[in-house]
């Protein structure tokens, strides 16, 4: 799913490490994030959303929109 | 290795620990059935438990693999799902067809445990081709 996470990640100046951290997922899942290798579940898609403090959409592209 | 530890998660830090736990279980019965601590072995009580206590570092492992799945997050839980589930219908593939081998072809009889090494053998080819979780 094409998004914006490494985008708004570099932003913050956080590693995929410190950002996994924030999440409570591992460095491997916010790399499999940023380059597309895995659709989060809604309840990690919106703890992202609320952690960069943006709507759901703003960060992930809406596939059937 | 240093490397690989750093990157690791603590569910795989874990998955670790206890794998090497079971597995030096595991090695330390067989290297004394080796050398015949179990030969005056006579009951069939006695026997079945022997085999039991082999088997039992096998279950533990098995666990160990299941607690994995359980304990990491949902990426790393889907990949290795997948990469589970290929590995286990390429080992009962194999299977399938060596077993009506030996019914059909007179292959060579194998025994039923060889299909725990088989298993990691199938995922050890097929994991590294699992890297999305789609």
């Amino acid at each position: 799913m094409k998004n914006r996470l490494k985008l708004l990640r570099v932003e913050r100046d956080w590693t995929q490490g410190q950002l996994g951290e924030a999440l409570g997922v591992s460095r491997q899942a916010v790399n499999a994030l940023e380059t597309e290798k895995h659709d989060p579940s809604l309840d990690l898609a919106f703890r992202i959303a609320v952690l960069f403090g943006r709507p759901v959409e703003d960060i992930f592209e809406n596939p059937h929109a | 290795m240093l490397a690989m530890a750093r990157n690791s998660t603590p569910a795989h830090q874990r998955y670790v620990v206890r794998t090497m736990a079971f597995m030096s279980g595991y090695v330390a019965i067989n290297v004394a059935a080796i050398f015949g601590a179990f030969d005056d072995i006579s009951s069939p009580v006695a026997a079945w438990a022997l085999a039991l206590a082999v088997s039992a570092p096998v279950i533990g492992q098995i666990w160990a693999t299941l607690s994995l799945l359980r304990e990491s997050d949902e990426f790393v839980r889907a990949v290795t799902a997948k990469q589970f589930i290929l590995a286990a219908g390429m080992a009962m593939a194999i299977a399938s067809v060596w077993g009506f081998g030996e019914s059909y072809a007179d292959a060579y009889h194998l025994p039923a445990w060889i299909i725990y090494p088989l298993f990691w053998a199938c995922f050890g080819l097929t994991a590294p081709f699992v890297r999305n979780s789609r």
